[in-house]
């Protein structure tokens, strides 16, 4: 037996299966603080709990893609529409409208207007599609690019997870738990100055006890194109707070507000009433959400959120006299105010189980409430409400370690189209570990939005005449329209080739029930008495038209090398009338082939580049769009980390369209440029 | 601590009992105790007297026979015992091999009689479960902190003979833990726990499993809690694996009157989490499969695939 003296002081360790090794001599100091078997063994509370852990694209029942922080990073974009030009299908514009759109444009598959309204989109859970025109008014969202942690884009209708309008396509925004940013107090400055465009943000993280926590604050200022009175400049603050009451339930909070001033009128398009002036808008939400871990597994989470978004616009035309001379007194002007505000309630709960280890399953229910005030569109001071119920339910079940089936469906109630129904159905076939075969079909409605349902806009103007005035009726709803519908099938195919990951799927879409604006005839619009009718065809929203959306799309991820990565996405999409009655240009409203890659590099640990490449192909756009010719455009980044002890943070160029094609978008007044910026983060 | 109970050794016979000093009455404390005892008595033997003290009770550390086996369950039992006189037998159980080394230092006990089955498993073994459900990756990331640093040149070892390459990153400080995460998570392909007070407790598991899943990176944890919380997999010793280990140990010493040197768990189980497993697409295998594959890879000196 060996000499105990002689082996003390030993230090023992652990190098080998079963076996023992003894290291020479310690010299090192013994740990400042003595390790407890609770260390190694004890109670770790449940953090990935069911309603935590989402499919994975592999299991999940449509095409999924999505865009972290790093691709957004490479891609060296400020305005946030502009990462879904890397999404295969998508379709991105720029747009300097004339009133209330003057925002990008953002379509998948087609429809391509003003408003995104073909498609849902959510941030943390809260629908932030309004229900005016449809869509989204992208520069008014209280969210900093910074924040975000990563967008999941299902490219295809998901109603029976995401609920109505979720029609061609879902952009599921998440941003950056205040639990992931820091376990003590972490502040970072976020500056962006360029052609056109000044930014700076300040963001805090920190903890305080069981409360986790982020603020972000700053400003945006664009310019916007050249030549065009589409400047907006944004003050923006969002704040989120994690709150741990026990291992079992968490409180979640989050609030948002956004003001500033935006450029709107576009004289090539309207020279008459909307010329070009300065609106307001001013935006807020809160949010709070409890989860709570019933068991190990199931989830509860419920949730309620409030929104308010306004937009104050005060325009004055030209003097009307010019164009009825004689019959208008000169000096005559029509002033309108242009004031909508959009107020939104809604609560849900959702719970999330799995039966075994083979189903997992969730299903839920929301309350909704939007109240309009839109005197200018509705013809109405009075507030519009519009109330939506809607129950959900989706089931996974893994029949086979080879085969997976999704079925799940929403019914909803709303106060435009009553009750419907929307179910999905998929089967995914994976024959070996590297490869998905994915079969399915899903529908999804997309519920009229107020522009189709109730717009009754007008102008009057006095005339001469005693008694007589002028009248401009430029929309006249009738209401009653049935919700669009789209069945969608698809085959997709996701595969792993070494480095080389595609995801692909060809697609078909029916829609049917379509919804198109007309202008109502002579006999179908009697103008009350004393007007006489002068402008405005007075326009309703009907169902009329069908179509199918055929194609089919791909995103590449090859990983060259450690250090280099190629990001390809295409798509190819054809539109088809099935049943006349299709709005006009219906057909041309997508470019027929997209294509977009990001290249990006790792030099060393400090520096980095990217380059970027978009294309589109020549399209017509809906709406306020014109027809549009090819683009190209390239992006190159040139980005440099630095780490100074307690500063750290990372130095950026980038240049925009570096060849400076001179190329429109949406519509033939949006010509786009060169433009560069340079961008600095520091953290400390 | 010592004061208060009184390290009294009593009798000079033969050593013919062994007394098992529980830090607390915990559930796992007392289901060790019952497990050792039922162990002993499935090896038919009928002479061992076992003694079960539970220090929380006041009751006093008195061990009746010089030479006699004293098994210490958990850190506060075996700080305790360290101090008893140095030709006193003293096993240790749910020890960390931190403290081990700790207390073997300072209280200048040797390795003759004084040992522990840890609670560590082998690196090899946590590289041989990473093999199994992650065959094609290269790089592990490891955060070490002030505890676990010294273990840094053992692991890149461990890696090189499962063919991994361990990128480790020292954490000085709590304030560093997120942004060295991070790093970690984006340059490597699986994160791999190793308990370290200051980087793996209660308040860190959140941020840590969050992220880490942000970065749709699995996590290898170091215990069934791991595990459930959100970690990918781990290898575990049960309490009744620990408790049949000790037994052997026991009647080893027993009968030869030899401690053997301090060692890692010999029976061990894995545990993976199925739902993180499908969110990030690892393919699933069962927990029994993967114990039995671990068992093939660490080679023949494993006779328990014999179970």
């Amino acid at each position: 037996m060996l000499n105990p003296r002689l082996i003390v002081p030993i230090f023992f360790t652990l190098s080998f299966s079963t076996g023992i090794s003894y290291a020479e001599e310690v010299t090192s100091i013994a740990p400042s603080k003595i390790v407890y078997e609770e260390d190694y063994i004890g109670e770790v509370p449940k953090v990935l709990t069911i309603s935590r852990l989402p499919q994975s694209i592999a299991d999940s029942p449509s095409a999924v893609t999505v865009i972290d922080r790093e691709t957004i990073r490479a891609a060296g974009i400020v305005d946030l529409p502009e990462v879904f030009r890397l999404i295969p299908g998508f379709y991105v514009g720029t747009n300097a409208g004339y009133v209330h759109s003057t925002n990008h444009a953002v379509s998948y598959h087609g429809l391509t207007t003003a408003y995104s309204g073909a498609m849902q989109v959510i941030i943390n859970g809260r629908s932030v599609y309004s229900p005016l025109y449809g869509g989204v008014q992208w520069s008014e969202l209280p969210l900093a690019i910074a924040d975000i942690e990563r967008i999941e884009i299902t490219r295809g209708p998901n109603a029976a997870s995401y609920g109505a309008n979720s029609f061609f396509g879902v952009i599921n925004i998440i941003t950056q738990s205040p639990q992931t940013m820091s376990t003590s107090s972490n502040n970072s400055i976020i500056a962006t100055h360029g052609n056109g465009r000044n930014e700076a943000f300040y963001r805090q993280a920190g903890k305080w006890d069981q409360l986790s926590y982020r603020v972000t604050t700053g400003f945006r200022e664009d310019d916007g194109l050249r030549e065009r009175n589409d400047f907006k400049r944004t003050r923006l603050l969002n704040a989120q707070a994690d709150y741990r009451l026990n291992d079992l339930n968490s409180v979640e909070f989050e609030f948002g507000l956004v003001d500033g001033a935006r450029g709107e009128g576009n004289i090539n398009e309207d020279p008459i009433l909307f010329l070009p002036r300065t609106k307001q808008i001013n935006n807020h939400f809160q949010l709070i959400r409890w989860r709570h871990n019933m068991s190990e597994t199931s989830d509860l989470t419920l949730q309620g959120y409030h929104s308010f978004d306004r937009s104050d616009d005060q325009s004055t035309s030209i003097d009307i006299s010019t164009l009825f001379p004689g019959a208008v007194a000169p000096g005559t002007f029509i002033n309108e105010k242009i004031l909508v505000e959009t107020e939104r309630y809604d609560v849900e709960a959702q719970h999330n189980f799995s039966v075994g280890p083979h189903i997992r399953a969730v299903w839920g229910g929301s309350v909704r409430q939007d109240s309009m005030l839109a005197p200018h569109y509705l013809g109405t001071d009075k507030k519009d409400y519009f109330d939506l119920q809607r129950l959900f339910g989706h089931t996974e079940w893994r029949a086979h370690e080879k085969l997976l089936f999704n079925a799940g469906a929403m019914i909803e109630h709303n106060d435009f189209s009553g009750t419907d129904i929307s179910p999905r159905m998929s089967l995914n076939f994976q024959p070996s570990p590297n490869h998905i075969i994915r079969i399915g079909a899903s529908s999804a409605l997309r519920t009229p939005n107020y522009l189709e349902e109730k717009f009754n806009r007008f102008v009057t103007a006095p005339t001469v005449f005693p008694g007589v005035s002028l009248l401009a009726q430029f929309y006249a709803s009738k209401g009653n329209v049935k919700p669009e519908q789209i069945v969608s099938r698809e085959i997709g195919y996701i595969g792993k080739f070494g480095r080389l990951n595609i995801d692909s799927r060809i697609f078909h879409d029916s829609i049917s029930d379509h919804i198109r604006l007309r202008g109502r005839r002579a006999g179908d619009f009697i103008p009350p008495p004393g007007f006489v009718r002068v402008a405005g065809e007075a326009d309703t929203g009907l169902n009329d038209g069908s179509a199918v959306i055929d194609g089919i799309e791909a995103q590449v991820k090859w990983q060259i090398l450690s250090s280099t990565q190629l990001l390809m996405n295409f798509a190819h999409v054809h539109i088809r009338e099935t049943q006349e009655g299709l709005e006009r240009n219906y057909e041309k409203a997508m470019p027929n082939n997209t294509f977009s890659a990001l290249l990006t590099h790792k030099f060393n640990s400090h520096w980095d580049a990217s380059f970027a490449y978009y294309q589109a192909s020549q399209a017509t756009m809906l709406g306020d769009g014109d027809p549009v010719d090819l683009m190209r455009r390239a992006d190159v980044r040139l980005a440099r980390k630095f780490n100074s002890g307690k500063w750290h943070g990372e130095i950026a160029a980038v240049i925009e369209n570096v060849f400076n094609h001179q190329y429109e978008e949406f519509a033939d007044y949006n010509t786009l440029g060169r433009r560069a910026r340079l961008n600095v983060s520091v953290n400390y | 601590m010592a004061g208060a109970f009184g390290l009294l050794v009593s009798g000079t016979a033969m050593a013919h009992g062994v007394t098992v000093v529980v830090s607390s009455p915990s559930t796992m404390n007392i289901e060790f105790a019952e497990q050792f005892k039922e162990e002993l008595l499935k090896a038919r033997n009928k002479h061992l007297k076992i003694k079960v003290i539970n220090l929380q009770d006041g009751d006093q550390l008195i061990v009746d026979e010089p030479g006699e086996l004293v098994v210490a369950v958990g850190v506060r039992a075996l700080q305790l015992t360290s101090k008893l006189k140095a030709n006193t037998p003293v096993l240790g159980v749910f020890t960390p091999l931190p403290t081990f080394n700790v207390l073997l230092e300072s209280n200048k006990r040797d390795l003759g009689n004084f040992s522990a089955i840890l609670l560590d498993q082998p690196f090899s073994r946590q590289m041989a479960l990473m093999r199994i459900i992650l065959p094609g990756s290269k790089n592990v990331g490891v955060l070490l902190g002030p505890t676990s640093g010294k273990y840094a040149e053992l692991l890149q070892e461990a890696g090189e003979k499962s063919a991994f390459h361990i990128a480790d990153e020292m954490v000085p400080q709590e304030a560093d833990l997120i942004p060295k995460l991070r790093k970690v998570l984006e340059e490597n392909d699986a994160l791999l726990a190793i308990p370290d007070p200051m980087i793996y407790n209660r308040e860190t598991a959140h941020p840590i499993l969050l992220t880490s899943y942000r970065h749709q990176k699995p996590v290898f944890g170091y215990s069934q809690s791991y595990v459930r919380a959100g970690a990918l997999a781990a290898v575990y010793s049960s309490v009744k694996q620990l408790a049949r280990q000790a037994a052997e140990i026991t009647l080893v010493q027993h009968s030869s009157g030899l401690l053997p040197p301090p060692q890692a768990p010999r029976y061990f189980s894995v545990m993976m989490n199925a739902q993180v497993a499908r969110s990030l697409s690892v393919p699933l295998i069962d927990d029994e499969t993967l114990r039995r594959k671990i068992l093939l890879l660490e080679g023949p000196q494993n006779d328990e695939l014999r179970d």
